[in-house]
């Protein structure tokens, strides 16, 4: 029961999952019509936010995940929605309902307890579901390595597949074994690019999960300014050496990076890098543009900038 | 896939979608191939982009060559000529 209070859907996932792919299609459908959305980011510098510009109200959190670090910004951001639905008097001009894209690190659960916990948002917001987005293709590689990727699993009242033409039924099959024993309530269901796709059948033989613990390498997020005027091929000769050698240790990268042929989405999952989108042009560069986020256990800031720096100065 | 939703993909290899027009495309060649050849040169193994046919050639110190189609199989390459991985980190 709501009670008039607003519905919060929780969308979470591992970096690189495709939790902005899946929401922006469903923002585009019409899945969430009236929606505010909420978009949190581990690093410093949003970029998901750009991609889901369109007719929802919006707002951005970035800088810290909301449940640990930034989870102070976070309620406050939802206390003031609150308040200003509140003194809304026309209702057809409210708020209809809440979504929360979670950054990559963030355990949903977390999210729940503090809303639950809090003495004036659980009188305003209830949880309404949590969606976890699930990478076919590097979503075994996360949950045996990453006690978070667990997590997250643990927390699902529905799992999306993702990427499951690249992953292949075998493997789709036996992961979805692995989330049935993570989550055995949680529906499953498969998508491409936010459309929905038919799962293959899941592996009828249990897999052994490793017990990780808490305190395996840290994930880490670095960031590096490349300046006004990029050099994309300094950029890109540097960015494909550092996947091909750290693909492993880099999860996720992701940056708006201005070019010749336009403003660029660069990113990458691990070491698959599809091709950047092109983005509208903007009058001014926003301040988040030309900025690469690298995030993965055991970088270092230091490192990364000044072999970006030699291989530029090779020019 | 929806293709309404989203943008546009560049087309071709990640690594060349910062070229707008052919000319800066084989000005973007010629320039990857010269930084290329610097940061290799340490190595043993020097790099070469004519920019009249499609490829890159990279060519080891003992004569080994070959001609790969683009940065990602460059790097593959570059391991195999060097007998271990190459580290971006490390040069």
């Amino acid at each position: 029961m709501s009670e008039g209070r607003l519905r919060l859907t929780i969308v979470g996932g591992f970096l690189g999952s495709g939790k902005t792919t899946w929401l922006r299609h469903q923002l585009f459908a019409g899945g969430f019509p009236a929606a505010h959305v909420i978009v949190n980011e581990a690093a410093g510098t949003p970029v998901d936010h750009g991609l889901l510009e369109g007719t929802n109200d919006q707002t951005v959190l970035a800088g810290g995940c909301a449940c640990c670090d930034g989870s102070q910004t976070f309620q406050d951001a939802l206390l003031e929605i609150c308040d200003a639905r509140s003194q809304m008097t026309d209702p057809t001009q409210r708020v209809g309902q809440l979504v929360l894209e979670t950054s990559g690190l963030a355990d949903p659960a977390a999210i729940v307890d503090l809303i639950q916990s809090h003495p004036v948002l659980i009188r305003h917001i209830v949880v309404h579901e949590t969606i976890v987005v699930v990478d076919a293709l590097y979503g075994q590689t996360a949950l045996e390595t990453e006690p978070v990727a667990q997590a997250q699993i643990r927390a699902a009242d529905r799992l999306i597949l993702t990427k499951i033409d690249l992953a292949g039924p075998t493997e789709t099959g036996r992961l979805r074994r692995m989330l049935h024993m993570l989550a055995p309530g949680a529906a499953q269901s498969g998508s491409s690019f936010g459309s929905p796709v038919d799962l293959p059948t899941m592996a009828a033989k249990a897999v052994v999960l490793p017990k990780l613990a808490a305190d395996s390498a840290a994930i880490t997020t670095c960031q590096l300014d490349l300046g006004p005027d990029p050099d994309w091929t300094a950029l890109t000769l540097w960015l494909s050496a550092l996947l091909h050698a750290y693909g492993d240790q880099i999860v996720r990268v992701k940056g708006v990076i201005c070019s010749p042929a336009g403003r660029l989405l660069v990113q990458a999952v691990r070491n698959r890098v599809p091709s950047p989108e092109v983005l509208p042009e903007t009058e001014t560069a926003a301040p988040e543009d030309n900025r690469l986020v690298l995030i993965g256990s055991g970088l270092s800031s230091n490192a990364i900038e000044r072999s970006y720096q030699l291989v530029r100065d090779t020019g | 896939m929806c293709s309404l939703c989203g943008f546009p993909a560049a087309p071709g290899h990640w690594t060349e979608a910062g070229a707008a027009t052919a000319h800066d495309r084989l000005r973007e060649r010629f320039r990857r191939g010269a930084m290329l050849s610097n940061l290799l040169r340490p190595v043993g193994i020097s790099v070469h982009d004519g920019g009249l046919v499609p490829g890159i050639l990279v060519m080891g110190p003992g004569g080994a060559s070959a001609i790969v189609p683009n940065l990602e199989v460059l790097w593959i390459e570059v391991d195999r000529i060097l007998g271990r991985p190459f580290d971006p980190l490390e040069t």
